[in-house]
């Protein structure tokens, strides 16, 4: 049964320890220990190079598409080497092999970055609850972590379990990240296959940090009614103290909480509003419903500005780096409990509370770094409440009869234009506002990403940023939406109802808009998008910062996204399952869907799970605003598992695309797992990720990448209907590449028949010879061999 | 040509070697000289305007002039109501991908020698000049948009509206005469 390799073996080999290697040594004791809850696959505890021939597979067809950011490498003290035009570094490495180390690198940041999360959650649980508490989600959720069972073939049962699998992921991204030390690897496409092995470790550690909060902190079980809650600039109660949480480590923001509970305070907007920003403020409302969500991180510099906060508390990623700084502006004081973010502040653990909250009321210090999570949440709180009197919301948003003062020293330059990421017209909506028109200002706030480039380089000083927002203050009382609260995993339940017309077709598809929200029209595309396709019955998952922005988008009614469509994972349901680390309960149902209802085994065995849901699962990923490693990572991460991603235009920076070539016909073929024949299949999917350029092209090809060999004709033709109605209303004309994927006549949207079958006339498509077939990429699967 | 130009985003310096900026009539010369040129027209075309125009207007002439196109994003409408069957409607990323094969050509009639972008948007358009630029080295590219691309062999310098206009108005006119 073993290929090759160390790990795979049977469960008989491993435990009658048949293998040496040292760590394999510990791997057989704790799979040995392990119930035979389901018989050992192939690949446990994978490691760098277990599933490199899986990787290889997929990179054959789906090719590494590279466009480099920067022709030169200055990773050693050779350097910097030009790798421009096929010329060599130093070391030897050519320009492809260096864009891949590039990639893998942000992957093993963006993996670490949620595996270092997930340690310091677990290890606060673990303290806090005790190694034996167990991982329960409720009765409608038996298969509560896809991700460990499939990966590491362990089922886990308590918060130890989960530290346990900690050691192996932490292990995985150290092998990886040390892969692009000079002089190690130096091929591109090996390269790849660790960015694809260190992001599917990016999704176990995600799932981990998830169940973790989850099952402690008694979030939603999978909730598909979770309740609604508020989300905006504009939902705060100015009248009362507020806590501002910035970060995506949502255990302190949990004290602060307890701590105004215990304290009799109240919940949160009781006495003191708790709100937050990017996935912490997911986080605490999956915590309490009554706190806020501000938005996400491009609303970061607005809401410091406008003073709203009387105490920022950070824990970790995407934060301004600055925030002491600009914290500090408007008198705010922060309190930084993560040790991978402590802006240099004193650390004040061995004081006591009453001493530190007077160090931040008198200004004696900007900030304090208290990484002891209890004593943070009892000093934030008791400093919101005395700060809040002193500062009154102190701000250094100008008034809007200041707007055209501070402008009026703008030369209309271009130098501010020139430096914002995403090109905005800020110099004109600046040189305009000195002449007293204040509309493009205004109308830059939603396109703006807030992040104050355009500050930094004007020569005349011009607060662009506090302008733009000056601008739109009259309305900021109105950015108040309805979210659905994070509701976690998917229940087994819902992936019996589904797993079938997910698999033949009859749900067109499962999109996951995931993700930041960072380009011009951001918010309001995603929101557009994910009302499309739940219109049109696709299931919509969400999370992250996509997942707020999509709120802001109202239909003819007046209502959000998650007012209007059930938050069932169901057909046209919209389904917001938290923060990024809750990114794992997406990537999760699809492998739920391989195993529930096509009862492939689990335990150990990605390669088969990846396999049936590159064929079969109609899933795409659309992160329309990525900017993170993180983001990079979970991209990845879903493509080794056969989920094609679609990122925005600015997604291009990453540097990196897989992309198929439809008209490589050899490379679209598959075994029918039948005979061993091979069998063509159509490009489908036709990349596993690729840049955009517009929201209208995005739907299309969302649409596109839905499609499977594996559909019935009553699936392929529900999805050519989709994808040929969006085709022609956005291009006015059927698809150029229906030949591709309609196999027989009974494909045909009958809606469109006529007109589909003169087109396919006209290009002598012929029906298939063989149009239903059982697809796999795996030699091993073929029936008939066995 | 001793112009030097800074890239429209400041940021965006890729190396020592950036595109030869280029104006004027040697912009129409060039595309002209080409024995088989490609226009690539993007989404953003849609939205920018010059002239009292829109820069698909600029495009479609172009295309109408014989130059084979690719209409990527969901310029493909526009672009028919304008009178130009484009000879593909292709992704961005697609498109560029297939260019790195020095056999490839959108119409099956011989490789490309000029590769010409225009009104995809910048950041992108950068990233995929810079895909050509170091792994299809048997083509030329050039931009035709407003704002410098140093990843392209040849770029349009920072142009005022009416400057843009102007060399866009040329080269249809030498394409045409
Ligand atoms: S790692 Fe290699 S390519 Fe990079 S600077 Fe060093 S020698 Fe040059
Ligand atoms: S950089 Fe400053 S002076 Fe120049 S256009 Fe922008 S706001 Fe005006
Ligand atoms: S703050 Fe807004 S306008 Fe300024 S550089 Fe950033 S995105 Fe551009």
């Amino acid at each position: 049964m073993a290929e090759k390799g160390p790990l795979k073996m049977s469960a008989k080999e491993l435990i009658s320890g048949l293998v040496s290697a040292k760590d394999v040594e510990v791997l057989i004791g704790r799979i040995a220990m392990e119930e035979e809850w389901e018989p050992l696959g192939p690949t446990p505890f994978p490691q760098i190079s277990t599933l490199r021939s899986w990787d290889h597979l997929l990179l054959s067809r789906y090719k590494p598409f590279y466009a480099p950011f920067c022709d030169y490498c200055c990773l050693c003290t050779y350097g910097k080497c030009d790798l421009s035009k096929g010329r060599l570094g130093a070391c030897g490495l050519d320009m492809k092999a260096q864009t891949a180390r590039i990639v893998l690198i942000a992957c093993c940041i963006g993996a670490s970055t949620h595996l270092a999360h997930a340690r310091h959650m677990v290890d606060h649980l673990i303290e806090k609850y005790g190694e034996d508490y167990p991982i329960n989600l409720g009765q409608d959720i038996a298969i509560e972590m896809p991700h460990a069972r499939l990966i590491t073939g362990i089922k886990p049962k308590t918060l130890g379990d989960l530290a346990y699998l900690l050691n192996y992921c932490e292990k995985e991204v150290t092998q990886c990240l040390s892969a692009a030390h000079t002089g190690q690897e130096g091929n591109y496409i090996d390269f790849e296959s660790k960015a694809l092995h260190v992001s599917m470790i990016d999704h176990l550690a995600m799932e981990i940090a998830d169940v973790a909060q989850i099952v402690t902190f008694n979030f939603p079980k999978g909730d598909p009614n979770a309740p609604l809650t508020w989300i905006g600039l504009g939902v705060l109660d100015l009248s009362k103290p507020v806590v501002l949480c910035i970060g995506h480590n949502v255990s302190a923001g949990v004290e602060v909480i307890d701590y105004l509970e215990k304290a009799g305070l109240g919940g949160p907007g009781e006495t003191v509003e708790v709100a937050g920003l990017c996935c912490t403020a997911h986080d605490i409302v999956r915590y309490r419903d009554q706190a806020k969500i501000i938005g996400p991180i491009s609303d970061q510099l607005r809401i410091i500005r406008s003073g709203a906060a009387d105490v920022i508390m950070t824990d970790e990623q995407c934060i301004r780096t600055n925030v002491v700084y600009e914290a500090q502006r408007v008198k705010t004081p922060v309190v930084a409990v993560s040790d991978k973010a402590s802006y240099g502040l004193p650390d004040v653990s061995e004081l006591p509370v009453e001493k530190i909250v007077e160090m931040l009321v008198s200004g004696s210090t900007p900030g304090v770094f208290l990484p002891d999570l209890e004593k943070a949440g009892a000093v934030v709180a008791i400093t919101a409440i005395r700060m809040a009197p002193l500062r009154q919301k102190f701000k250094i948003i100008p008034d809007p009869p200041q707007i055209q003062a501070q402008a009026s020293g703008c030369t209309f330059c271009g130098t501010c234009r020139r430096n914002c990421p995403i090109d905005l017209p800020i110099d004109q909506a600046v040189f305009n506002a000195k002449k007293g028109d204040f509309e493009l200002l205004s109308m830059l706030h939603d396109l703006c990403l807030g992040c104050a480039r355009c500050e930094q380089v004007c020569p005349r000083k011009i607060p662009a940023l506090s302008l733009i927002e000056a601008a739109f203050q009259h309305k900021i009382k109105t950015e108040k939406y309805r979210i659905r609260v994070g509701r976690g995993p998917i229940l087994d339940t819902e992936i019996r109802e589904v797993g079938s017309p997910i698999v033949l077709g009859e749900i067109p598809g499962v999109v996951a808009y995931v993700g930041c929200a960072n380009f011009p029209n951001g918010a309001r595309e995603v929101g557009i998008m994910a009302r499309e396709f739940a219109r049109r019955g696709y299931i919509v998952t969400l999370s992250g910062c996509s997942a707020m922005v999509a709120s802001y988008v109202r239909n003819e009614e007046g209502k959000t996204i998650y007012e209007e469509f059930p938050g069932t994972f169901d057909r046209g349901g919209v389904v917001n399952v938290g923060s990024c680390v809750a990114n794992a309960h997406i990537t999760g149902a699809a492998i739920k869907i391989a195993n529930i209802f096509a009862k492939r085994p689990l335990r150990a065995n990605y390669e088969e799970i990846a396999d049936y849901i590159l064929n079969r699962v109609g899933a795409v990923g659309v992160a329309w605003g990525a900017y993170s490693q993180k983001a990079a990572s979970i991209a990845t991460g879903c493509n080794r598992l056969g989920i094609p991603v679609i990122v925005g235009p600015q997604g291009s920076k990453y540097r990196r695309m897989y992309l198929g070539r439809a008209e490589d016909k050899e490379s679209f073929t598959v075994y029918d797992a039948r005979t061993g024949e091979r069998v063509w299949i159509g490009p489908a999917p036709e990349h596993l990720i690729i840049a955009l350029e517009t929201m209208e092209e995005c739907m299309v090809w969302t649409a596109k990448l839905c499609i499977r060999p594996n559909d019935t004709t009553k699936g392929r033709m529900i999805k050519l209907t989709h994808y040929v109605d969006l085709y022609k209303r956005i291009y006015g004309k059927l698809p150029p590449d229906l030949h591709y994927f309609v196999r027989t006549e009974a494909d045909i949207p009958i809606t469109f028949k006529e007109e589909i079958m003169r087109y396919l006339k006209e290009v002598g498509w012929k029906p298939w010879e063989k149009p239903s077939i059982d697809p796999t990429l795996l030699k091993r699967l073929i029936r008939a061999q066995v | 040509m001793a112009m030097t130009v800074k890239p429209w985003q400041w940021g965006n310096v890729p190396g020592h070697e950036m595109a030869t900026p280029v104006k004027g009539d040697v912009v129409a010369k060039l595309v002209k000289a080409a024995k088989r040129p490609l226009l690539i027209v993007g989404g953003a075309s849609l939205k920018e305007k010059l002239g009292g125009k829109l820069l698909i207007d600029f495009a479609a002439e172009l295309a109408k002039a014989g130059i084979p196109t690719v209409a990527t994003a969901h310029v493909y409408k526009a672009l028919k109501d304008r009178g130009v069957e484009p000879a593909a409607i292709m992704t961005v990323a697609d498109v560029t991908n297939r260019l790195q094969d020095p056999n490839w050509s959108v119409d099956g009639k011989g490789p490309h020698d000029l590769v010409i972008y225009m009104g995809v948007s910048y950041q992108l358009q950068s990233q995929m000049l810079s895909t050509l630029k170091h792994f299809a080295t048997h083509l030329r590219t050039l931009s035709l948009d407003r704002y410098f691309h140093p990843n392209a062999t040849y770029s349009l310098p920072n142009l005022k509206e009416d400057e843009w206009e102007q060399v866009l108005n040329n080269v249809i006119a030498l394409l045409k005469s």
